[in-house]
């Protein structure tokens, strides 16, 4: 994807599965307000992958190494509790999960399992890492999405930051 | 297992072994592909079709190898003339000096007599008489030399433009619950050789062009031929350098005039190449790729050596390091998942 796309003469040589997936990976609210130069690099960077309904993305307490953002399909975020695991939050097309992964080392907080069959896009925590040294505004982009996304999953649940329990309706980051 | 799989299983392992004449040409293609792998990811970025973005990146590099050619083959093309032309005589100058030492050796030390060589002329024998007395072999080396030159490039633009479906096929084939240390270990290991293989080149490419440079400054005869002899010695780790600096030294020890001031002039020049190479060249061509504790460099080097000779040498580190990182990364998803285990089954502690 360029910032001017190829002049129409050389639209035979354009690919379309890159033509696709950075102009998608915009609409993304983890990379809302990246230049498209930017989202294209950072398109190349991806892996799909096809899952079934009922795969497990990842699970809790595993170890997170990858972003996943949904291209086709949903995915449910859900936590383990004493009562049984209860559903954080069900995801489609656009939604990024396990963004933590991109901030710290620490094991998954929830588990990610596909309800309905679809494609997700998965990328690596060292690629994320490469293209942030060597573009910061990429960083700062994403940091301030991320942010953001935590304040108002902050906001929405009070209680879940003091006070850990089943809250059906709430969503937050995996 | 059952009997279709295990056939198929069976037919592929007899297909390796029946193409295992196509590891090296597989080999180089995969060391030429990764060269030229940030092209190609620089095109992908531009959203150009890896097809054309693959024959562009070809078509460039042929133009810059014709160019090439025309202002650095006259040279070379004279000076390994000249080396052919001087070659009966040079291998004349070597054997009696080597005739000279193994006499003197047996007069000093008549216990060594029975372990010295018998005969002579041993330089002339290998260079000169080999070419001549099998022609068959030389038809052989050109013939293989040509199939290289051919299929490296053949598979390189099909791993090129390629590689990225069969990972997307090989992704969709990977479990779930494998998928994440899967794309760690495969995108950590392509980076490592990646950023190794390219920093290799380099480096080899400035090391031969000061040497080249040095030795054209020294007077010292066939610099282009040396020069590219170093470039290409120094990819094989430790004995590469040393073997560069023997060559050009012989070269001036035979060379009438030079004398052992020239040879002085020599090992000066590798003896700074290679200060340089270590902290300033190579710190920014292959930088940061290889994490392995001295010893270790030294021992895979010398593993290498002995497994598969002066390419085990080169491949060596990379391998090493590939290793290394894989085995931090599983052992890291094991202990993290021993971790949860312990956490959802805590009857399972043993102290």
């Amino acid at each position: 994807m360029l910032e001017r796309p190829l002049p129409r003469w050389l639209a035979w040589a354009a690919d379309p599965e890159q033509l696709r997936r950075a102009p998608f990976l915009a609409r993304s609210p983890l990379f809302t307000g990246l230049p498209h130069r930017l989202l294209a690099r950072l398109a190349t960077r991806f892996f799909e992958k096809a899952y079934r309904r009922g795969e497990v993305v990842f699970e809790e307490g595993d170890p997170g190494r990858a972003l996943f953002v949904v291209v086709e399909g949903s995915v449910e975020i859900t936590r383990a509790t004493v009562q049984g695991a209860y559903v954080l939050n069900t995801l489609g097309p656009g939604d990024a999960f396990g963004e933590l992964a991109l901030v710290d080392d620490f094991p998954r907080s929830a588990t990610a399992r596909v309800a309905t069959p679809g494609r997700l896009l998965i990328l690596y925590k060292s690629d994320f890492d490469t293209l942030m040294d060597g573009n910061p505004r990429i960083a700062v982009v994403v940091m301030r999405n991320l942010s953001r996304l935590l304040a108002i999953y902050a906001r929405r649940n009070p209680v879940l930051v003091t006070e850990p329990g089943p809250r059906p309706e709430t969503a937050g980051p995996s | 297992m059952k009997p279709g799989r295990l056939l198929a299983w069976g037919g592929l392992a007899a297909l390796v072994w029946l193409a295992r004449g196509l590891a090296l040409p597989v080999f180089l293609a995969a060391v030429l592909a990764y060269l030229l792998s940030p092209a190609v990811a620089w095109a992908d970025a531009l959203a150009i079709r890896r097809s054309v973005a693959v024959s562009a990146l070809f078509a460039v590099i042929i133009a810059v190898l014709v160019v090439a050619g025309f202002l650095l083959g006259p040279g070379m093309l004279a000076e390994g003339a000249a080396l052919m032309d001087r070659l009966p005589a040079l291998a004349r100058q070597i054997d009696v000096g080597l005739d000279a030492a193994v006499r003197e050796l047996a007069e000093s030390a008549p216990a060594l007599r029975r372990l010295l060589p018998e005969g002579g002329d041993w330089v002339q024998r290998f260079v000169l008489n080999r070419s001549a007395g099998e022609p068959g072999d030389l038809f052989e080396h050109m013939g293989h030399l040509f199939l290289l030159t051919i299929l490296v490039p053949f598979f390189a633009f099909f791993l090129l433009r390629d590689m990225h479906r069969l990972i997307a096929v090989a992704m969709d084939r990977l479990p779930p619950q494998h998928v994440e240390t899967s794309v760690a270990v495969w995108r950590e290991l392509n980076g490592v050789i990646g950023r190794y293989t390219r920093g290799l080149v380099l480096d080899g490419l400035v090391v031969g062009a000061l040497a080249a440079l040095g030795l054209w400054a020294a007077r010292v005869p066939y610099p282009l031929l040396l020069g590219a002899f170093a470039g290409l010695a120094n990819v094989v780790p430790f004995v590469g350098p040393l073997l560069s600096a023997a060559a050009a030294g012989l070269v001036v020890v035979l060379t009438p005039g030079q004398g052992l001031a020239g040879v002085g002039r020599v090992v000066l020049l590798f003896l700074v190449i290679k200060v340089l190479d270590d902290t300033i060249i190579q710190p920014f061509t292959i930088g940061r790729s290889v994490h392995l504790h001295p010893a270790l460099l030294l021992g895979s080097v010398v593993v290498g050596s002995h497994a598969l000779g002066v390419l085990g040498m080169i491949i060596a580190v990379p391998v090493a390091t590939v290793l290394q990182e894989t085995a931090r990364l599983l052992l890291e998803h094991r202990r993290v998942l021993a971790r949860r285990d312990l956490r959802h089954h805590p009857e399972r502690l043993v102290i």
